[in-house]
């Protein structure tokens, strides 16, 4: 039972979202509803964004603080395409090569120029910003035509055109990291980068696609804020980052490199987007938020920690114990210890 | 396409230069390997030995020179390229991805995915006579099964060269054993391997050519048969080694060995029980054993790393109950590890950071770096540490002169008992002299001395007795006519038993 909540994060988060959800839904009647659901899903869609392409830069062994300013920017490019006159399908273009661009520039100067990522992406998170700002005069884009507030409308069931599109890039970001052989490069590269160097793992290409990737998330996260608020301020996804960076710890993503999986991730944005929603529910005062969110973080990280050296414990006992118990153990018992050490 | 190889040049290096800015480490190196030959390397610190096995593997580009592998030139340096030529280099510090399953981390970088090439792995593994679970967490594996994960890669991945690193300094000779015959049947099969090795008896059993590389420059290379021992350790040190340093413990064992140092009595703890030894000041402990025997797990349970579970412990007269590292070095109880790079140095910082970190809670407030820099300089001259200066990073230091810091730090403490585990492991064989001499120097200063090894040649010349031990027991005890068999009878007997 332990090694089962040790081995995996997502079993944690579900049990101790469904206590929570069974302790909301008896304190507020009515909270678990199709209705809340829905909010909660479209709540998540901008955190899933951009901690999905976190997570990927995060596998590979480095940090992208950048990915809030790269939303406001990729927004930013959009509202201002459309209210140039642009049609819907060329603005989003437009928005995603702002997304792509901002990235693969952060990925230059990571995996190529050699730039530790903190550094650079808290270079290009003022930058970023700077050209939004430069790009908007410093006002909010607003009067964005109807057909971009449309793709966050309901398509049935509470779930919007975009809703379909970020299930389906986090369906596909499972498939890529699981069960493809460049996926298992992320991995690879973030556990021990100069094993997969040595091993032909084109390690910075690798680098490089992550940040890519992680721009493209970003855009669209920035394509989602604009169609969900219907305006563009200033300070569009002002502080996601650091937000996308918690879900990934709480989703089980090593800040280290090397595990984690998307499962985590979206249980997690899920998890946070949730308490949220319960808040409002619950009527806690909004200014709570922050309060309660970093608190159970935290709560969940040192119930997992815990766990954790529970089990560090019991398997150090059990690989030890062969020499205990008397004679000369046999191979086989030793080899059987090893594995379970290994789970 | 095998009857080619069988006969052919499988590698060819003509003139091979490199030099880091203005420090030229390899000048014009000519090496030829052919198929089905085991070709031993050796070289000491600094020789250039491993610039040639970068440069030959397209870790490092060389500044000029040419190289061939299967007759097709390697053209770019790239570990991916080299590897697609056909050569495969087993690394000494195995490269571990920890958080993949040990058939991930064989199969990373193939083409076919590791479902795919389990039956072949399987299949190697087998042949190779080792236990190895394939689906474990790579983080999981000790030193030897790490290197027989290296090995793996290069098989699986069909190599026409191998370069083995020092294959066998994490083996036990039962794996040691198994991939000689691994070594031979490829050897059959036409593969030509390039084997680095600081063991004169293990390149005498193996290989068939060797060559020395001193400074840069090829100084002896032919049939094996053609050397004597003595000529090998002559070529590859401008320093003769003289017959003086092999043995000379009869002289200095009856004058000054004096009172019991430390006392332990029937301790147990994980990875052993009940071992009980004495040894006293001015002497020379050998611990014995095979890799995984839990001599290192004992020390580490000495110097208060991990928890014991029963027996007692007496230094100096006075049992010590509360153990841990600050406590045991406060005391003189000092222990330099076996994985130097992992336990032992702070690779990024100075070397007299190094040196002075042992001390670090009785260094004043106000730093002095001068008096640390000081204390650094004189270790450098008594022990020949090469570098550039106290300031110079122990990243850029060869294996020997990083264990001669190392040592230099534990002396820093002033010990009266010093447990040193496999203090000679991955060093050549002109330092190994000068840590076997320095060892020697300590015990006559009266320190009393726990040496940790595998290698059973190097407690013979060193120990005044010796303890081995045996699956975490005690396999037996060894006060005179001290030999390699009669080690080895007590490390492997049980061993053998279990395998025949």
């Amino acid at each position: 039972m332990l090694d089962l909540f040790a081995r995996n994060r997502v079993a944690t988060l579900i049990v101790v979202l469904a206590v929570a959800y069974a302790a909301i839904g008896a304190a507020a009647p009515g909270y678990l509803s199709g209705a809340t659901a829905s909010v909660v899903i479209s709540n998540s869609l901008v955190l899933m964004l951009i901690s999905l392409g976190t997570m990927i830069v995060i596998l590979t062994r480095n940090i992208d603080v950048s990915s809030g300013s790269v939303l406001g920017l990729s927004a930013a490019v959009l509202g201002l395409s459309l209210n140039a006159g642009a049609g819907l399908p060329l603005a989003i273009v437009f928005c995603l090569m702002t997304g792509a661009a901002a990235g693969a520039f952060n990925g230059l100067m990571v995996a190529y120029l050699g730039i530790p990522s903190i550094v650079a992406t808290l270079g290009t998170l003022g930058l970023y910003r700077g050209i939004m700002l430069v790009l908007t005069g410093g006002r909010w884009i607003e009067d964005l035509p109807q057909g971009l507030k449309a793709l966050a409308g309901n398509l049935g069931f509470g779930f919007s055109a975009l809703t379909v599109v970020v299930l389906l890039l986090v369906a596909l970001a499972w498939y890529v990291l699981r069960k493809t052989r460049f996926g298992r490069y992320f991995y690879a590269v973030g556990d021990n980068r100069a094993a997969a160097h040595h091993l032909g793992v084109p390690v910075r290409r690798v680098q490089f696609t992550a940040f890519v990737a992680t721009g493209l998330c970003a855009a669209l996260a920035g394509l989602v804020f604009a169609a969900q608020i219907g305006f563009i301020p200033n300070q569009a996804g002002n502080g996601v980052e650091l937000k996308a960076i918690a879900v990934n710890v709480l989703g089980g993503v090593s800040l280290l490199g090397g595990t984690g999986s998307v499962a985590g991730v979206f249980s997690a944005v899920i998890f946070i987007t949730s308490i949220d929603s319960a808040l409002v529910f619950l009527k806690i005062p909004a200014y709570w938020n922050d309060f309660i969110a970093g608190a159970i973080l935290l709560s969940v990280l040192l119930l997992d920690g815990r766990i954790r050296q529970i089990i560090d414990r019991r398997i150090r006992a059990r690989r030890y114990a062969v020499h205990e118990r008397g004679p000369v153990p046999s191979d086989e018992k030793t080899t059987a210890n090893t594995v379970e050490a290994g789970r | 396409m095998t009857d080619q190889a069988a006969t052919g040049r499988v590698a060819q290096l003509t003139d091979i230069w490199k030099s880091y800015g203005a420090v030229p480490v390899l000048k014009g190196v000519s090496l030829a390997l052919q198929a089905g030959e085991v070709h031993a390397l050796l070289g000491g610190n600094g020789a250039g030995k491993s610039s040639l096995m970068k440069i030959m593997s397209g870790v490092i580009p060389a500044n000029s020179g040419a190289i061939e592998i299967n007759g097709r030139p390697l053209t770019q340096a790239s570990p991916a390229h080299a590897q697609e030529l056909g050569l495969y280099l087993v690394p000494q510090e195995a490269h571990i991805l920890p958080n993949q399953s040990v058939l991930e981390n064989i199969c990373l970088g193939l083409a076919a995915s590791p479902r795919a090439l389990r039956p072949r792995v399987e299949q190697l593994v087998a042949e190779l006579a080792v236990s190895l679970d394939l689906d474990a967490q790579a983080a999981a594996l000790e030193i030897a099964e790490r290197q027989i994960v290296e090995i793996l890669r290069g098989l699986v991945r069909d190599a026409r060269v191998l370069i083995l690193d020092e294959p066998t300094s994490a083996l036990t000779p039962f794996e040691t054993n198994a991939l000689f015959q691994r070594v031979r049947k490829l050897q059959a099969q036409g593969v030509g391997i390039f084997f680095i090795s600081h063991k004169l008896r293990e390149i005498r059993e193996i290989c068939r050519t060797i060559s020395v590389l001193r400074d840069g420059v090829i100084v002896l290379s032919g049939p094996l048969d053609s050397y004597s021992d003595a000529e090998i350790i002559d070529a590859m040190s401008r320093v003769q080694i003289t017959e003086a340093s092999g043995k000379d413990r009869t002289g200095r064992k009856v004058s000054q060995i004096g009172q019991p140092r430390l006392s332990v009595r029937g301790l147990s703890g994980e990875g052993f029980r009940n071992i009980s030894l004495d040894v006293r000041a001015g002497e020379i402990l050998g611990l014995a054993g095979v890799v995984g025997a839990g001599r290192t797990e004992f020390a580490e349970t000495l110097f208060g790393l991990r928890p014991q579970t029963a027996g007692s412990v007496i230094f100096d007269g006075a049992e010590m109950k509360k153990r841990s590292p600050r406590i045991c070095i406060d005391r003189g109880l000092v222990y330099l590890p076996e994985d130097r790079q992992q336990h032992g140095l702070f690779l990024e910082a100075p070397l007299f950071w190094n040196v002075s970190s042992y001390l670090v809670h009785r260094l004043p407030f106000f730093l002095r770096p001068g008096a640390e820099r000081k204390v650094f300089e004189t270790f450098r001259s008594s022990m020949g540490i090469k570098c550039t200066g106290p300031g110079q990073e122990a990243r850029g230091l060869s294996g020997g002169n990083q264990q001669k810091v190392l040592l230099a730090k534990c002396l820093s403490a002033r010990p009266k008992v010093l447990i040193l585990d496999e203090p000679t492991r991955g060093v050549d064989v002109a330092a190994r002299n000068d840590i076997y001499d320095l060892i020697r120097k300590l015990a006559a200063e009266g320190v009393a001395i726990i040496l940790i090894s595998s290698d059973f040649d190097e407690i013979e010349q060193l120990a005044d007795l010796v303890e081995v031990m045996a699956f975490g027991q005690s396999g037996g005890e060894l006060t005179d006519n001290i030999s390699v068999d009669a080690i080895a009878r007590l490390a492997f007997g049980a061993s053998e038993a279990r395998h025949a």
